[in-house]
């Protein structure tokens, strides 16, 4: 028990080190993009037609801080963000905390339920099509996969939008109706928010699916084959309990291990399927604040975001690995 | 009879000894040809990765704004015919056809079809120059006698799709080829080492790949166009794109490396080298990598579709590739439109060959990983 309570507070030490490193990587390639806030705020107000000067710019730049040295801002800004407070967007001149805030709530509500969904169908799927001899069944659950991973989700969502406009002329976009999209959290509100984001969850967990039935059925196939299961069978376990009790417990190490990958790999498709959607709410602002404005504040605090909710979903498989499968716990901590 | 009887043994006695003193690569193709799907699969995957080579060859037309045809924008895809209702040809044909706009068609452009005017399709005839294997050619597989001929039909431009589309395999597979081979390289290396020392090498470089490995790419891509200067051309891009791709693909293989590694490099066989005095480095390669080979095969096939389909994304969004260089995702950039969506539907052809491509990579993946599985015949 106290060597599990050691695991638990390493993992922790390195889930948050690995944060600080994201956090480096984030920052400095942030102050590799040409330009700074300030320059690019009084840019922005020159457009509107207020005259600048380089003075205007240098005052600017003391008063956000930017003429100090690059390790000093960079251990403000983590300290900041361990906070949950990352400053002012660039150009909007918002509290990025206000800005984000519930946005980035509901994105990770809608990644989390398509990962949860993905799994809930890929691994009974996922282990049937190892271990069944029907052929019709096999070939055509390995189709779904193999689709899942030929028909990205961008494109399965232009598809939809394709159909879904041609045959019912509404091209089911967006996360809440007109008439919600500014008000307060409400019972109704939540309702037509339901009504909406079936789409994207499902849209999202597309090839997550896809992938882990692929994943499920590599590792048990693999798994099948090996004496231990066959010593089992002869000792007279057989069926449901032959599968879960041996194959599907050593399979199950590198699933659960792989699961901040998905979630990542769902992250990386929700700008492009958010694009497509118009699901403004979530995943567009994302596009708006890295590809358009160039809002290196704003940019900055989302990747560090996200990454961060993989680090802790990280750490939480670890500890359950562990806690699942001892060989792991001892190789680390010897 | 008596040499019948005596022969059915010797072949059965050869056929063991071929068993018995074949190569490992021999089994696994052995293996390989007996799956029906992974051997279309692989003669699907041969097809297009040829005629992606080829394709300057094959198509008609360069794929750049150099070859557009300026009579026929938007133009839809022109069939080849025997016949119609003038009679029978020997040789394919396709109509000319007629352009115009006026207030009766909304200033849109509508093509008028002559169905009395023909085509002709022609074998090997001169057209634009290409450069192919560091000479110069002018001869293109087919073309028409009079005009062009679009089998996909044409962009807003006038860039006829088929030459497109071909071009475009190519660079996506290359693409893909160049970020698989940095992303497999470093994964082997790092993974390799981090699984088999354990302890706190182990722990150091999980660290880091942890830490690469959970930032988002798309989204950080998406921070770093910004950083894309303008003025770069298109190889520049391309090579950018490419080594991105597999800069942030390796993590993947080298942490799943390393959790197989992890269990199994306390298996006996391990202790068995180590105790002959092996070298690490001879115990990773000849005992602890074959033991997992089929894994590795899996994963490098499978993630060579997710290179293809990462740079599609990013080019889709407008964040990756640039006009000038074709890729499958260059050419999806504007099927979001709704003047597309509603009229323009070849624009989504591209999206076939995409599915076909990714769909041959993953049969072929499945395949092999069966093939290369040792163990794969005792189950059956």
């Amino acid at each position: 028990m106290l060597l599990f309570a050691r695991f638990v507070l390493f993992r922790a030490v390195m889930a948050v080190l690995t944060l600080v490193i994201v956090s480096l990587i984030v920052f400095t390639l942030m102050e590799m993009v040409p330009g700074d806030c300030a320059e690019r705020y009084l840019a922005f107000k020159n457009t509107q037609g207020s005259a600048i000067s380089v003075e205007d710019i240098q005052a600017e730049r003391v008063r956000l801080g930017l003429d100090k040295p690059f390790a000093t801002r960079w251990v403000t800004w983590i300290v900041n963000a361990f906070q949950g407070e990352f400053g002012e967007s660039c150009i909007l001149r918002l509290n990025i905390s206000r800005l984000l805030g519930e946005k980035f709530w509901i994105s990770l509500g809608i990644c989390i339920t398509s990962l949860i969904l993905a799994y809930l169908i890929a691994l009974p799927v996922g282990i049937i099509s190892a271990t069944s001899n029907n052929a019709l069944l096999n070939n055509s659950l390995r189709l779904v996969s193999y689709l899942g991973l030929a028909l990205p989700n961008f494109l399965l969502a232009l598809m939809i939008m394709l159909f879904s406009t041609l045959v019912f002329h509404n091209s089911l976009t967006g996360l809440f109706s007109k008439e919600f999209r500014d008000l307060a959290w409400s019972y109704d509100r939540v309702i037509d928010f339901l009504q909406h984001v079936w789409l994207p969850i499902l849209i999202l967990g597309w090839s997550a699916t896809a992938f882990a039935i692929q994943t499920v059925r590599a590792l048990m196939s693999d798994e099948i084959g090996k004496l231990y299961v066959t010593a089992a069978e002869a000792r007279g376990v057989s069926g449901l309990r032959l599968l879960w009790h041996y194959p599907a417990r050593h399979a199950l190490g590198p699933i659960v291990n792989s699961l901040g990958f998905d979630l990542n790999r769902i992250f990386n498709e929700l700008p492009v399927v958010a694009l497509i959607l118009t699901l403004t709410e979530a995943g567009s602002l994302l596009i708006e604040a890295l590809a358009r404005s160039n809002d290196q504040q704003l940019a900055g605090a989302i990747i560090f975001l996200l990454t961060g909710s993989i680090v802790v979903l990280n750490f939480l498989t670890d500890v359950l690995l562990a806690a699942t499968d001892p060989r792991i716990r001892h190789s680390i901590l010897r | 009879m008596n040499a019948a009887a005596a022969r059915g043994p010797a072949i059965d006695q050869k056929r063991k000894e071929a068993y018995f003193t074949a190569s490992q690569g021999q089994l696994i193709w052995a293996r390989f040809k007996q799956q029906k799907a992974a051997m279309a699969g692989a003669l699907v995957l041969a097809t297009l990765i040829l005629s992606g080579f080829f394709a300057p060859f094959l198509t008609p037309y360069d794929p750049t704004i150099a070859g557009r045809d300026k009579s026929y924008q938007n133009g839809a895809p022109q069939i080849p015919k025997f016949w119609d209702e003038n009679g029978f040809s020997a040789r394919p044909f396709i109509y000319s056809y007629e352009r115009s706009r006026s207030i009766a068609t909304n200033f849109r452009w509508v093509t008028q079809v002559r169905r009395d005017q023909r085509r002709y399709l022609s074998f090997l005839p001169e057209g634009d120059s290409y450069t192919f294997l560091g000479m110069k050619f002018n001869h293109h597989l087919f073309g028409v006698n009079r005009g062009q001929i679009h089998l996909f039909g044409t962009d807003s431009t006038g860039k006829d799709i088929f030459s497109r589309n071909f071009h475009a395999i190519n660079t996506s597979l290359a693409v893909g080829t160049i970020g698989v081979l940095i992303a497999f390289v470093m994964a082997l290396i790092i993974g390799g080492v981090s699984g088999f020392y354990g302890g706190w090498i182990d722990s150091i470089l999980q660290m880091i790949t942890d830490a690469i490995r959970t930032v988002p790419a798309i989204p950080l891509f998406m921070a770093l166009a910004a950083f894309i200067p303008d003025v770069w051309s298109a190889e520049m891009r391309f090579f950018f794109i490419s080594t991105i791709l597999g800069l942030i693909g390796w993590p993947t293989l080298a942490r799943r490396v390393r959790t197989h590694l992890l269990t199994e490099r306390n298996q006996e066989y391990v202790l068995a080298a180590r105790l002959c005095g092996a070298s690490p480095g001879h115990i990773i390669r000849r005992h602890l990598l074959p033991s997992f080979t089929s894994y590795i095969i899996v994963d490098l096939v499978i993630s060579f579709p997710y290179m293809v389909l990462s740079e599609t994304a990013l080019s889709f969004i407008g964040l990756g590739l640039k006009d000038p260089v074709n890729s499958l995702g260059v050419m999806l950039q504007n099927v979001t439109d709704a003047d597309v969506l509603l009229n323009y539907q070849w624009y989504f052809i591209p999206v076939i060959f995409f599915i076909t491509l990714v769909l041959a990579f993953v049969f072929v993946g499945d395949g092999l990983r069966d093939a290369a599985d040792p163990y794969s015949e005792t189950r059956k």
